[in-house]
Order: C-alpha cells, then sequence, then structure tokens
C-alpha cells in the first residue's frame, strides 16, 4: 500500500520526517519497502520579493528583475513571464538548484545579461500539469523562505506491505492511529456530521436477505449531479497512492476508501430496475464485471440485484452497466459490512481481486461504515452538485462493534515473552484503543472493533512485544534438551568421495521423461498446475534429471561427467503415494584425459560398477551384479541388478544409445542408481585378530565359454577350497588371438592362509587340484598352458 | 743396502704408488679393489711383511713400525676416498634421478558436495549440536498438514500467498498438493509424539525441499527450507532469539546482531521476521542491504495455541517457538551467490568453484 505522508499528517500531527516514521512503522509491524521523495527536487526555491523590473536592452520579450530573497544582496535574474509586477512575491529557484523536471540551475548569460536564478511557476515545482506565468504567492510568504517548507511541500510516498491479519490498517488512518498510539499523540477525528438531507429525494429502497452475510447495508440517494473529472489534488492523492483516476464519484470512493479503509460502491440509478435487493445468487446467473469479465455466478455467492439483473458481486466488484459515467446524474451510495470468509472464498472462485475485496476479507472497521458514507456523500454534493436523501440502513451498526473481551494472566505473557511488563505499554494499548483493566495478576481488555486480529491471549501478548520493541527482549540460550543420538546420513558424502559432483535437480520432469525408464501405469504422480510441461510430473527415476544435466555440462565443452544426485521419487497414485529416498550416478565421455603419464580414456561399465561397489562397501554391504536384459531404457548386456541380500535394490546399465542421442550425448554414458530405503544397514566392523601366519598365493588359467559369468566362476573357487580360500578374483582376461572365438582365457589368484599354522606346498597343491576339478566338472573349462 | 735397508725403501715405494693409485681412482668399485691389492690377506703389504722373517730379530720392531705406520696411510687414504666416493656417488645418483615437480600430479577423483548440501548439512550440524533432533516428512502432503493444522483455514488471504503445486486427482478424493513450507513436520512429529503416549519437551530440526508455483529470477519452484521447532514448558521468545543469535553467528562464521520485527505468520503468535546484520558490509550499510545495514533472512515467532491444540497439546502447560529457514537465501549470503538460479541449473563448473 503506498501512504502519502502529507495525507498521514491530515490524520495525526507528526512532527518527526518520513524516514524517522518509516523505522518506526517497521518496528510497529508494519513493513517498509521503499520511500518515494516525489518534491525532493524543490529544496533551494525560495521565496522572493521583487524589487524592480526593467526591460531587457536587447530582448522584447525579456526582463530584469532583481529580487530580494533576504540574503545581503539582491539577486538579479533575466525572466520571459510577464504576469508578474513589482512587490509580488514569486519562488526563486537559486543557483546549484535541480528543479523536478530535471533542470539544474546555473549562473548564466541572456543575451548579454547575467542571470543568478529562475523564477518559478507551478509547473516547474511539478505543482501543475502546465502553468501560465510564474506562481504568484500570497502576500504573506514570508521572504528567502524555502518554498517547500512555506507550502508545506515536503511530501513522502512509502510503499507499505501490510501483513494480511491488519485489515485495520489497509487505510491512512489505520496506520495514523498505530502511529499515534505510539507517539502518545492525538488522532485527528473526521468530521462526522450528516450532510443535509433533502427530503424530496426518495431514500433507496433495499431488501436484505441474506442477513448473517451483510449485517448492515446503507444506502443514499444522491440525484441532480454533474459529473466530471476530480480535481487535480485529488487525482494526485490517487495516483500518489498506485490508482487511476476514473470519474469524479469513481474517485472520492476510492479516495475515501484509502482515507478510512471502507470500500464502497456507487450505481447509476437511472440503470436499475426496481429495489436493490442483497441476496444469494442463483447458480448459472451473470455478471458482466467492471473489469469486462463475464462472471458466471455460484448459489452461495452473495450479490447485489435489482428486479432483473445482478448489478454486483458484494463487496467484490460491480457490474459494467450499472457504473457510474460521466454522463450519470443519479447515483445510489453503497457502504456496507460483509461477511470476510464469503468475500474471501468467492474472490479466490472466481479468480477476482479487487481494492475492495482486499479489504473486505481482511475485515474492515465498522465504526467506519457511517462515518465514510457520510464524507463521500459531502464530497459528491460539495464538488457535483446535487441533493442527497436521507440514509437506508438495514441492521444494526451498534451491534457489530460489540467488542471482545480477553483475559489473561500478566505473568503468562511475560513468561512466553521472556521480559517484564511495564504498565506505560498499557497506555500505548490504550491510545490503539483497547481498553485495559488491571486486576490483580491479571488484565482484563476490550479489543476495539478494529482490530479483527486479536482475540486471544498470545495475539495481547504479541500487542505488548510490539509496542515494546522487539528489541528490548533479551537473548537467551533455552536448556539443552536430551533427546537419541542420530546418525547423519553419509550417502551423498561417501558418493562425493569417490569423485562424484552431486547435482540438486527439480523433483518434476517431463512425461515423456519419464517414459524413457518407467512404462505408463497411471502412477504417475501428475501436477495440476505444473509451471510448464517439462515439469509437470512427479520423477518415479532420477535418471532423466542425471541425462539433462550431464547434456547442459556437455554442451558446455566438459568432455567427462561423473554425476551423483540424492532425491526422492514418487508413486501414485495420489490418495496413497509412496516417496522413496534414492541415489543415482551418471558416468559419460573421457574418464582419463590425455596426460603426460596416461592416455585418455572414455568411462565404461566397470568404473561406474567399481564406485557403486566402494560406495556400498562403505557401508558394510556386498552386492551381486546379475545381468538383467529387462531395465527399461538400458542396453541390454551392459545392464545388471544389484542384488544385496536377496533384494534387488538398484540396476546399473549403459543407457540405451537412442535415449542419450536425445540428450544429445554422444559419448557412452552409464547410469546406476539404489533405493536407500531398501537398504538394510550393513554389517558393523567387529574386531578380528591380524593372521598370525602367512597367506600363500596362487594362479591358474583356464579357457572358458564366454557365456559362463565370472561370477558363477569365482562362486565355484570359493566352493572347492572352502575355509582357507581368503580371496579369489580374476587378474587376467583375454580374448582374441590363439583363443577360440567362442572362448576366452580368464587368470583366477587366489589367496590361502589358515588361522592356526603355516600352510606348506601341500596344502596349496591339493587346493588347486580342487579347483581343476571343480571347474572341469561344472563349466567344462581346462587349464591353459 | 742392508736387509732392513730394502725393506724400508720397498714400504716406501709401495705406500707412494698406494696413494698416487687411491687419488686416480674414480669409482668405489675401482676403490675396493686398490683395498683388497694392498690391505687384503694376499695384498701387497701382507708379502712385504712375509719378508720380516728374513730379517735379524732386532730390526723385526723397527720393520714392523713400518708396516703399521704405512697400513695405516694406506687405511686412512682409502677410508676418506671411499666417503669422498661414497658422496660423489650420491649426488650422481640424485642428479639422475631428478624430475621436474612442477609437472601436474596424477589426478585423484575429487567430486564435491552441491552448495545447497554443504549448507544443509552445515546448518543442521549447528543445531544438532545444540540439541535438536531431526526428522524428515513426506513432500507430498495434504491440506491438513500443510495449512489447516497450522491454522491457516480454507478462506485465510495467507492460504493463497502460499502460490501451491496441487495434484490431479480423481474427483471426491482429498486434494494432495507439494508441501509449500516444511512446516508439515512440525506438525506430523508433535502429533505422532502425542499420538505415541510422549510429551513435550521436543526440539526438532526438519530439512527438506519444498514447493511453490513461482518461476523467476528471485524465485524457483522448488526450494529447501529447515523448519526448527522447540516445545517445552515456559519457552519464551527471549529463547527464540537466543537460538536465533547463536545460530546466525555460527553459520556466518562472526559475531553479527540481529533484529526482529513483528510481523504476521498465521502459525505463530507473536511473529517476527528476523534480520541479520549485513554480512557484506559488517551492519555498515551497503548496496546489497540498500543501506540499511540489515538483511532480512527468515521468519520466526512463537508457536500458535491453535496450532498446539491441533496436535494436542496445551498451550496453558506448553509453548514453543518455530522458525523456518530458507536455505538457499542463506547460502547465497554467506557466499556471495548472486542468482539462484545457479543452484539448479547445475554447471560443474560451478558446482567445483563452490562445492565443498
Ligand atoms: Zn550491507
Amino acid at each position: 500500500m503506498k501512504l502519502s505522508f502529507s495525507w498521514l499528517k491530515e490524520h495525526a500531527p507528526l512532527t518527526k520526517t518520513p524516514q524517522q516514521v518509516a523505522d518506526d512503522l517497521v518496528r510497529l509491524g508494519h513493513e517498509v519497502e521503499g520511500i518515494e521523495l516525489p518534491r525532493a527536487a524543490v529544496k533551494g526555491v525560495r521565496v522572493g520579493q521583487i524589487i524592480s523590473i526593467k526591460a531587457h536592452p536587447d530582448a522584447d520579450k525579456l526582463k530584469l528583475l532583481q529580487i530580494d530573497i533576504a540574503e545581503p544582496e539582491p539577486l538579479s535574474i533575466v525572466c520571459g513571464a510577464s504576469n508578474m509586477g513589482e512587490g509580488d512575491k514569486i519562488p526563486v529557484a537559486t543557483v546549484g538548484t535541480c528543479l523536478p523536471n530535471g533542470l539544474r540551475i546555473k549562473k548564466g548569460k541572456i543575451r548579454g545579461q547575467a542571470s543568478f536564478g529562475m523564477c518559478c511557476s507551478e509547473a516547474e515545482l511539478a505543482l501543475a500539469e502546465d502553468a501560465d506565468g510564474l506562481l504568484i504567492l500570497p502576500v504573506d510568504a514570508p521572504v528567502g523562505a524555502e518554498v517547500g517548507e512555506y507550502l508545506e511541500l515536503e511530501e513522502a510516498i512509502l510503499d507499505l506491505d501490510i501483513t494480511p491479519n491488519r485489515g485495520d490498517c489497509m487505510s491512512i488512518r489505520g496506520i495514523a492511529r498505530d502511529l499515534a498510539a505510539d507517539y502518545g499523540l492525538p488522532l485527528i477525528e473526521p468530521a462526522d456530521e450528516l450532510v443535509g438531507a433533502d427530503t424530496t429525494v426518495d431514500p433507496p429502497k433495499v431488501r436484505v436477505s441474506a442477513h448473517s452475510d451483510n449485517p448492515l447495508y446503507m444506502a443514499c440517494r444522491i440525484e441532480g449531479i454533474t459529473v466530471t473529472d476530480s480535481p487535480a489534488w485529488l487525482q494526485q492523492r490517487l495516483i500518489a497512492a498506485g490508482q487511476r483516476p476514473v470519474n469524479g464519484v469513481v474517485d472520492v470512493l476510492n479516495y475515501t476508501m484509502l482515507d478510512l479503509g471502507q470500500p464502497m460502491h456507487a450505481f447509476d440509478a437511472d440503470t436499475l430496475q426496481g429495489d436493490l435487493h442483497v441476496r444469494s445468487a442463483e447458480s448459472g446467473e451473470t455478471l458482466l464485471a467492471l473489469d469486462g469479465r463475464d462472471v458466471t455466478l455460484n448459489s452461495g455467492d452473495l450479490v447485489i440485484a435489482d428486479d432483473t439483473n445482478v448489478l454486483a458481486l458484494a463487496g467484490i466488484m460491480g457490474s459494467e452497466a450499472t457504473g457510474v459515467t460521466n454522463t450519470t446524474t443519479s447515483i445510489i451510495l453503497e457502504s456496507a459490512a460483509f461477511r470476510a470468509a464469503l468475500i474471501s472464498t468467492t474472490r479466490r472462485t472466481h479468480a477476482l481481486v479487487s481494492e475492495s475485496s482486499m479489504r473486505f476479507e481482511r475485515g474492515v472497521d465498522a465504526a467506519m461504515i457511517v462515518v465514510a458514507m457520510d464524507q463521500a456523500v459531502q464530497m459528491i454534493v460539495d464538488l457535483f452538485g446535487g441533493k442527497s436523501s436521507q440514509m437506508t440502513v438495514i441492521g444494526d451498526q451498534a451491534a457489530l462493534i460489540n467488542d471482545k473481551q480477553i483475559t489473561v494472566n500478566i505473568k503468562r505473557i511475560e513468561t512466553r515473552l521472556g521480559i517484564h511488563i511495564p504498565e506505560t505499554a498499557d497506555a500505548v494499548l490504550a491510545r490503539m484503543g483497547f481498553d485495559i483493566q488491571r486486576e490483580g495478576g491479571d488484565l482484563a481488555i476490550r479489543v476495539p472493533s478494529h482490530r479483527h486480529d486479536v482475540s486471544i491471549a498470545e495475539d495481547i501478548s504479541e500487542e505488548y512485544a510490539r509496542v515494546i520493541g522487539f528489541d528490548a527482549i533479551p537473548a537467551e540460550l533455552p536448556a539443552l534438551t536430551v533427546i537419541k543420538a542420530r546418525k547423519i546420513d553419509a550417502s551423498i558424502s561417501d558418493a562425493v568421495a569417490l569423485g562424484f559432483v552431486q547435482v540438486i535437480n527439480y523433483a518434476f520432469i517431463a512425461e515423456s521423461e519419464q517414459r524413457l525408464f518407467v512404462a505408463h501405469d497411471g502412477d504417475d504422480l501428475r501436477l495440476e498446475n505444473p509451471i510448464s510441461e517439462a515439469m509437470s510430473v512427479m520423477r518415479r527415476s532420477l535418471w532423466p534429471s542425471l541425462l539433462n544435466t550431464a547434456k547442459y555440462n556437455m554442451n558446455r565443452q566438459q568432455a567427462g561427467m561423473a554425476l551423483v544426485e540424492q532425491g526422492r521419487i514418487y508413486q501414485g497414485p495420489v490418495d496413497s503415494h509412496q516417496e522413496s529416498n534414492m541415489i543415482a550416478w551418471l558416468m559419460a565421455g573421457e574418464y582419463q584425459t590425455d596426460s603426460w603419464y596416461e592416455k585418455s580414456r572414455k568411462a565404461d561399465f566397470f568404473d561406474l560398477k567399481g564406485a557403486v561397489e566402494s560406495w556400498l562397501d562403505k557401508r558394510g554391504l556386498t552386492a551381486r551384479f546379475i545381468a538383467d536384459d529387462d531395465v527399461q531404457g538400458l542396453q541390454s548386456g551392459q545392464t545388471a541388478k544389484i542384488v544385496v541380500g536377496k533384494s534387488t535394490v538398484g540396476h546399473i546399465g549403459k543407457v540405451d544409445g537412442d535415449i542419450a542421442g536425445s540428450f544429445d550425448l554422444q559419448a557412452d554414458v552409464f547410469v546406476a542408481s539404489i533405493n536407500l530405503d531398501a537398504l538394510h544397514a550393513g554389517k558393523k566392523a567387529k574386531f578380528q585378530p591380524i593372521p598370525e601366519f602367512p597367506s600363500i598365493e596362487r594362479d591358474l588359467v583356464f579357457l572358458f565359454d564366454k557365456t559362463i559369468s565370472s561370477n558363477d566362476i569365482l562362486q565355484a573357487v570359493r566352493k572347492a577350497v572352502g575355509q582357507q580360500l581368503i580371496d579369489a578374483r580374476i587378474f587376467d582376461l583375454y580374448e582374441g588371438k590363439g583363443v577360440p572365438e567362442s572362448k576366452r582365457s580368464l587368470g583366477i589368484r587366489f589367496s590361502l592362509q589358515d588361522a592356526k599354522r603355516t600352510l606348506v606346498q601341500e596344502d596349496s597343491d591339493q587346493a588347486m587340484q580342487a579347483i581343476i576339478d571343480a571347474i572341469a566338472k561344472k563349466f567344462g573349462a581346462e587349464l591353459r598352458g | 743396502m742392508s736387509e732392513l735397508e730394502a725393506l724400508k725403501s720397498e714400504l716406501q715405494g709401495l705406500q707412494v704408488k698406494a696413494l698416487a693409485s687411491i687419488k686416480e681412482v674414480e669409482n668405489l668399485l675401482g676403490l675396493g679393489i686398490l683395498r683388497v691389492y694392498y690391505l687384503g690377506k694376499k695384498g701387497k703389504l701382507t708379502s712385504v711383511l712375509k719378508g720380516v722373517g728374513k730379517l735379524p730379530p732386532q730390526d723385526r720392531p723397527v720393520i714392523g713400525q713400518y708396516v703399521n705406520a704405512t697400513k695405516t696411510a694406506l687405511s686412512e687414504a682409502l677410508d676418506s676416498a671411499e666417503s669422498l666416493l661414497a658422496a660423489k656417488e650420491k649426488q650422481q645418483r640424485i642428479e639422475a634421478e631428478r624430475i621436474d615437480t612442477s609437472l601436474s600430479g596424477r589426478t585423484a577423483k575429487r567430486g564435491v558436495l552441491h552448495p545447497i548440501q554443504q549448507g544443509l548439512n552445515e546448518m543442521t550440524a549447528i543445531f544438532a549440536q545444540m540439541g535438536f533432533d531431526i526428522a524428515e516428512g513426506p513432500e507430498v502432503e495434504d491440506e491438513f498438514h500443510n495449512f489447516d493444522a497450522l491454522n491457516i483455514p480454507q478462506e485465510h488471504p495467507a492460504r493463497a500467498m502460499h502460490d501451491t503445486f496441487f495434484f490431479e486427482a480423481p474427483k471426491g478424493q482429498q486434494a494432495k498438493l507439494l508441501r509449500t513450507h516444511t512446516s508439515p513436520v512440525q506438525i506430523r512429529t508433535m502429533k505422532n509424539c502425542i499420538e505415541a503416549g510422549g510429551e513435550p519437551p521436543l526440539a526438532v530440526v526438519a530439512p527438506g525441499r519444498v514447493y511453490r508455483c513461482d518461476y523467476d529470477v528471485t524465485h524457483s519452484p522448488m526450494f529447501h527450507q529447515i523448519e526448527v521447532f522447540k516445545v517445552d514448558k515456559d519457552v519464551s521468545l527471549a529463547h527464540l532469539k537466543g537460538v536465533l543469535q547463536y545460530f546466525l553467528s555460527a553459520y556466518f562464521e562472526k559475531d553479527l546482531p540481529i533484529r526482529l520485527r513483528p510481523h504476521y505468520f498465521p502459525f505463530t503468535e507473536p511473529s517476527a521476521e528476523v534480520d541479520v546484520g549485513c554480512v557484506f558490509c559488517n551492519h555498515k550499510g551497503c548496496r546489497i542491504c540498500k543501506g540499511s545495514g540489515w538483511i532480512e533472512v527468515l521468519g520466526s515467532g512463537m508457536i500458535h495455541p491453535n496450532v498446539l491444540k491441533s496436535v494436542a497439546i496445551d498451550s496453558d502447560i506448553y509453548s514453543g517457538f518455530a522458525f523456518g529457514l530458507g536455505v538457499e537465501r542463506l547460502v547465497m549470503l554467506k557466499h556471495g551467490i548472486p542468482d539462484l538460479r545457479l543452484f539448479f541449473e547445475n554447471d560443474v563448473r560451478f558446482l567445483r568453484r563452490m562445492g565443498a
């Protein structure tokens, strides 16, 4: 909300500067987003009195003025205006001043005559759009004074962000009330005198059949007006407040709303057919609203209607057809109370928003309904003529102003704020309209009608904190609460330690990307209002996001990628959805770049598998990687499921070439993912004595069919040797020359050790024979050379 | 010439020749050969000694002294030559092994945590030190936990300000949404505690992802928050201030003033916006803090009695504070990162520079 400082001063006799007031507003809980000083430039313009006027020797239209500005020497100024005479007082911009239009005043020579300033018009002081001649100041203007101060031109526009609980502060008066209470200043009461009603004008006839939604409805008819544009000062105030002037009547109502916080509405009386009726809409009724939209109403919406048409959605927006225009001669004004929650629901249902609805849904001050009506009628009659009727009033204003009572224990407030509440704070609250009685340890408080946000003890506590100042509250550390020790999840840190760069992507992706790795089964969680189609379904795999990240980076000259992401995946249906915590890796492009010690090489399956194995090992887990040709989106023959114990916890493999290509990725791309929720805690490291006796290492090389997996071979080796085997691995792999097409040569290195004795030649011979026999029997493979 | 004289002169000749050879020898191998040649069991000096037997007994001690003196002289010469040559050869070896230490090392693969993760870890750790337990909750939430239980009823204006993502659902089903803040975890944690027969004190930190339907230069539709709350008997606004002061100083690693400004949140009463002394200018006033010396960092307050009531905690006995940290904002402030969007572009050059 834009708050005019000069307007604010009409409600409270403020003496502080705009900046000081802004700081105090912040302390009171009203955020100030900025301060504009529209007329700051007038500084340096002073009241001057013309001593003499002479003709310019070389220019017919110019005059030479001698001007007194209460300095030792008068100023000589060359001036082109003609509406002034000797002795007149005029605004003089002195040398160094920068006028609102950006003109900087310098010493100068005009047609050979020296000039030390400039005499100003209203336009040059930004007091009017255009002007004819100089601004002639009143005769009592003090010579030498700053014109800005003399004319009280000092203006500042404070841009306030009013919190939604403070509907009472959505007006100049509301803000003035908070400030005046804080400063101990009186609030200047608005003139609340009924305009003399003209009995020849019929008061509007109004029926209210939705009394709980519309507890008070006031209407007044004004006949015989001539709607013109509103006066400049009024237009300026509206513009400064961020509103567009429309026509005289509408402007007056907007002005009153800004001033007092009460939204009002005006109907062109000649467009109405019959009486006004405040009622619930029937489903399907329509309203062509002022903003040009055709609104189809629901039953339950509160409307103002005449005998045939809906005229307005109560408290939100009127119809285009019945609005006041420049040709209107007769109007009906409305000032009413509408139920806040109803306004909120209706305007959200129809996606309408107006200055009026913003105030009604936050709660307006019932005490202002009549005051605002009186002020608006008075202004309209004064400005545009006409005769006003007596007020039609449906409902009881006094009942609305029935103030709330709260009783709170003062100790409770003090304990929960951590501060003593002095009685001086009561006085500030009293100035805000609260009535406070201290009774022993209790406070009996009557809440004023405009404070819709105060209803419980904690609200009172906040009021005290606000007026005492949050700065006065000490900072204290509470006693430590003893909790169960909890281990921080190191999943991502461990992956990073293995050389991966962690990325964080949005949890929603394009449906087309979802389909790359997850078949359509109706279980996507789909957003109703996504930012875009590319961010419309909750991801069920982290791989599309990783591919996009790889694409983004490889398009920026990154030759190799090693990425890891931790995040949730989400699976429908909506009413019983599941979220699982996942970790996923991606490797692509150069694993090793060319260097002085090594040639470059591309990442492959085993680079990623090794990382995943190390990561699992860190958590005390060992996995089996079992070839799996049925993982959607991954290439057959280079994909495996990751099995820990008996459960499949994830997958690893090469991304299908076409899919990688669709992300502009030319290199082979490898991905893996593991469901962290499916991983049970691994074995904790347990102490074992370091073996006392030496181990023996032996190698055996066999020729195997290519189809036999190394996993099965090592399994057979372990089974054949038994307890003494402490390690067995493939140390050599050869295919090609000298080896038949369908075969490969695998070298197996194994180590034996016994906890109780030193092993001898016989032991290793026995083990080797057992392996040779087992391999021959199980795989038909023979020992090689 | 007597036998003695002849022997003496032979010894002298031997010594002169030997010393000359030692002087000329160039390596330890050659020196070893010389040592054996002159001083070995079958060496020259031994063979000279054999002639001593031919001398008259009275001359033997004399020549014995001569032999010993020669032996000592040769030994010393050999020893000193040996240490010289050893040093020289070591030096040669060192020279031969000289490398260009400025060549790049063989790179160990190094990864980095995302700056947001790093921030989450740092922040969570500070609260863990202060005795706060860590909790998590679902990101796909219902309206009860995200709004109603937090004292944001259906028609409340604050609800519209949340820019909520909703899910498509069959008609008649309860609406589901993406949580707009981590505060639902506050509700779930308190509710679980009470339903399991427990009671406060509760001190919890709940980090997680949150979502708002807002996407521009300064808004990301997904971001991270940390919800922090404590419920106990006599928890006060002063405690809130103390915890905030401690946390912000610890996170920014400097003593910065904090300021609480009255504000409004439906789920707290009183509520306060929290400003921290500008980290860029140390509270002096600069372009970033618009000259105020303050930077707004989070929203906080005393948990609203309606919120406690919604989880069956008696607000006459217990009170609590709560606040929500915007992780991105704090990380941006700490590291001077100018643009929110950088976090989700995942440019590895940015991540490697900013991550740890
Ligand atoms: Zn600063």
